[in-house]
């Protein structure tokens, strides 16, 4: 009748509830001094002829292993549980240097060595190492903090030394609140999201994430979607965008999508349509104000020549780039070439006096979607026609 | 329960009692007390016929099943009938007249993928249609049935979190999730048929706790569990107490619709892994398939090859529906499900060595 168990199980509150919370076990100190102060005097005594007696059984097992090689076909002693769990004996710590410890009395080389030999051994050592560089707790679109800090480094290093960035305008983006950056997407590989996010981090007064969105074959793609999702990419969707923005969050879109970071060498620089104005809506759903990026440098670091679309759908990407070192150099070739990056934030364009139920006025989207397109390639021209080299800047 | 409601101990005057909604509306509560149950041996029934033998608000629970319910009371009533029967149709309806039940309670469906799926598909699909043919006949005025998130399917398009409004992309090659969707679809055309009755559908998040034993729990019980290599897919759970405790809140409180009852936050399947201690092993996703149907034909795996895109893709529910209008509000995160799961399987794993 009343045998289902978790009936019973009222939901505690949260604080005792918690397994992470409770203390596992009690610090080995106090297990070591609460019994022996609370037992009375004849107990220990008890105890310590107890712990001499195994003292004495192990000095015979040593002493019968360095006599004969071989075990003695002797009958094995009975099984006693070793000191350490028995109730009555004091933890050896308290009485024995902890040098002279005595292992459990059958235990010998052989039971370490089949412990060495067992793949449980290694499995378990494999699973406690493999949580090293992560956090145990992920938000909702599985940033984990752990593992960012972990991989910064390299960004920090492409992002001081290797691309050399330099930013412009970044007191443009506000330290609180939602907020959308609209950028250009460039780069056969799209290093611009992570560059993005660094830019922001090392330049801007409240060090303020960012969270961009990324198009669905990145963010499938084995291992480079896994990756990009736990250092803070997030799917391109109107829902996730959405979610975001309504924790106030700074999001950073790049409109072109697929067709930006698949240009070809000579379109660089020239935005290509902006979606169906997905953007806009939402910025004026949520009321988001907009600021507009303009991101030079990242065209060249792997100038596609050639687009082959034939076989890329069994690879599971748009397009298969052909650049002037990638098919000829194999897997080195899509190292990025060590291009001077510029990273331009534009003035905010406030959306708030539409109001929210603009979104479904097609011409007033397609009338902003037009204008962020416009600022950004003014931000793009002018830093592309102030440049003197592409390598140096 | 997690939910305290606002009931009078004695129902009003001509036995309706009057329940506040957190939205603020009240509703009536149906007329008749009495709650009929099937699935009774399944998990969450065995659990909710428990639940409901405690409330004194209900007067009796039938239970409408082949076998016997383990968790039985004093309020039972067990008739067995057996749903995928052609003549179980006219016996429920004259039953449910006897009985003057004013609530159904859906819950027979399998909770792992079977191989007997000419049964499943029997029980499930055609069942629900004689339970609820049965149930517009004899004008039963509630429905609560049992579905599952894993029915949106996982898919690369999904949003983060899904809405209830999505649709039901599963894959219908896979016998666990047509006979499901076909069941939710009877669901909705006894909502559509029946005027005002009140037809409230939880999909859960795949339950996990300390009790709790389905493919999922097999899974994770593996010493190395196989994973897609390069895919590391957000995963979400429900503590087994949420789940309960969602089907009582849904039988005390009338709310129409479909509901995702999920726990809060999500965890990448490595961690899951790794918080369970076990080991990952990566399977090149291409020869995944066919190891697996191998796998699942030789009854080495715990589900069948068509469950392979959820180690790849998301398929994560939004509860922000469940919370605001049917007042449900998970005591167990995701993570806090888990680890609950997981202690008790290591205790589990002690308690066998000793014994060894």
């Amino acid at each position: 009748m009343e045998n289902s168990k978790p009936k019973r199980r009222k939901p505690k509150p949260k604080a005792s509830r918690a397994p992470k919370r409770e203390p596992a076990v009690a610090a080995p100190e106090e297990i070591a001094r609460e019994p022996t102060a609370a037992r009375s005097s004849e107990a220990r005594d008890r105890s310590d002829t107890l712990l001499e007696e195994l003292e004495h059984r192990l000095d015979a097992i040593i002493g019968d292993h360095s006599l004969v090689e071989e075990p003695p076909p002797v009958p094995e002693p009975p099984f006693t549980p070793p000191p350490a769990r028995a109730p009555t004996a004091p933890p050896p710590s308290s009485t024995l240097p902890s040098s002279t410890v005595p292992p459990p009395p059958d235990s010998s080389v052989f039971d370490t060595a089949r412990d060495l030999l067992t793949t449980d051994f290694y499995l378990r050592r494999w699973g406690r190492m493999a949580m090293r560089n992560r956090s145990e707790d992920v938000d909702d679109f599985g940033y984990d903090p752990t593992y960012d800090k972990r991989v910064k480094p390299l960004f920090d290093f492409l992002y001081e030394r290797y691309f050399r960035v330099e930013c412009r305008g970044v007191s443009n983006v506000p330290s609180r609140g939602r907020c959308m950056l609209v950028a250009n997407h460039s780069g056969t590989i799209p290093f611009d999201g992570p560059m993005l996010k660094t830019a922001v981090e090392h330049e801007h007064a409240g060090g303020r994430a960012v969270r961009w969105l990324a198009e669905d074959f990145v963010f499938h793609f084995p291992f480079l979607g896994s990756f990009e999702s736990r250092i803070g990419a997030v799917r391109a969707c109107q829902e996730n965008a959405e979610r975001l923005l309504r924790q106030e969050a700074l999001v950073a879109v790049f409109p072109e999508g697929t067709k930006g970071i698949g240009k070809l060498f000579r379109d660089r620089y020239k935005l290509q349509r902006f979606g169906r104005g997905g953007f806009i809506r939402l910025a004026l759903r949520t009321q988001t104000p907009v600021v507009p990026v303009a991101i030079v440098g990242a065209e060249e670091t792997n100038p596609m020549l050639f687009r082959v679309e034939s076989f890329s759908k069994l690879l599971g990407v748009p397009y298969v780039p052909v650049t002037p070192t990638f098919p000829l150099l194999g897997p080195l070739g899509l190292m990025p070439a060590p291009t001077k990056w510029k990273i331009v934030f534009g003035a905010p364009i406030d959306l708030g006096d539409y109001g929210p139920e603009s979104e479904n006025d097609e011409m007033l989207v397609s009338r902003l979607a037009e204008t962020v397109r416009q600022s950004i390639q003014e931000l793009l021209d002018a830093a592309v026609r102030e440049r003197k080299s592409v390598l140096f800047g | 329960m997690v939910q305290t409601k606002t009931r009078p101990k004695t129902p009003a005057p001509g036995g309706e009692a009057l329940v506040r909604t957190p939205a603020g509306a009240t509703r009536r509560r149906p007329q008749s007390r009495v709650v009929a149950l099937t699935g009774a041996s399944s998990f969450v029934g065995q659990n909710l016929l428990g639940l409901l033998e405690e409330d004194e608000y209900v007067e009796r629970i039938v239970v409408i099943d082949v076998k016997p319910p383990p968790s039985a009371g004093k309020k039972t009533r067990f008739y067995e009938v057996d749903l995928t029967q052609p003549t179980a149709e006219a016996r429920l309806s004259e039953l449910f007249a006897a009985e003057r039940v004013g609530t159904l309670v859906h819950l027979a469906f399998h909770g792992s993928p079977s191989h007997a799926s000419a049964y499943a598909h029997e029980l499930e699909s055609v069942g629900t249609m004689h339970l609820l043919v049965a149930a517009r006949q004899a004008r039963i005025s509630k429905l609560v049935m049992s579905s599952l998130t894993l029915l949106y399917g996982a898919h690369p398009s999904n949003p983060n979190f899904i809405a209830e409004q999505q649709a039901l992309r599963a894959t219908r090659r896979e016998p666990f999730f047509r006979d499901k969707i076909e069941a939710e679809a009877e669901a909705a055309r006894f909502g559509e048929r029946s005027e005002g009755a009140v037809v409230t559908v939880l999909r859960t998040a795949p339950i996990l706790g300390p009790t709790v034993k389905s493919f999922l729990t097999r899974y994770l019980s593996r010493r190395l569990v196989p994973t897609m290599m390069g895919f590391d897919p957000l995963l979400q759970f429900v503590h087994e107490v949420d789940a309960i405790a969602a089907f009582k809140l849904a039988v005390d409180r009338d709310v129409p619709g479909v509901f995702n009852i999920v726990g809060d936050g999500v965890l990448p399947l490595s961690t899951v892994i790794k918080l369970a201690g076990r080991v990952a092993l990566p399977v090149p996703h291409p020869i995944a398939e066919p190891l697996t149907s191998l796998g699942w034909l030789a009854q080495l795996m715990p589900a069948p090859p068509t469950f392979l895109p959820y180690l790849r893709f998301l398929c994560v529910a939004d509860g922000v529906r469940a919370r605001d209008v049917m007042g449900f509000r998970p005591a167990y995160t995701t993570r806090e499900a888990l680890i609950d799961f997981v202690s008790a399987m290591r205790l589990r794993d002690v308690k066998l060595l000793e014994e060894a």
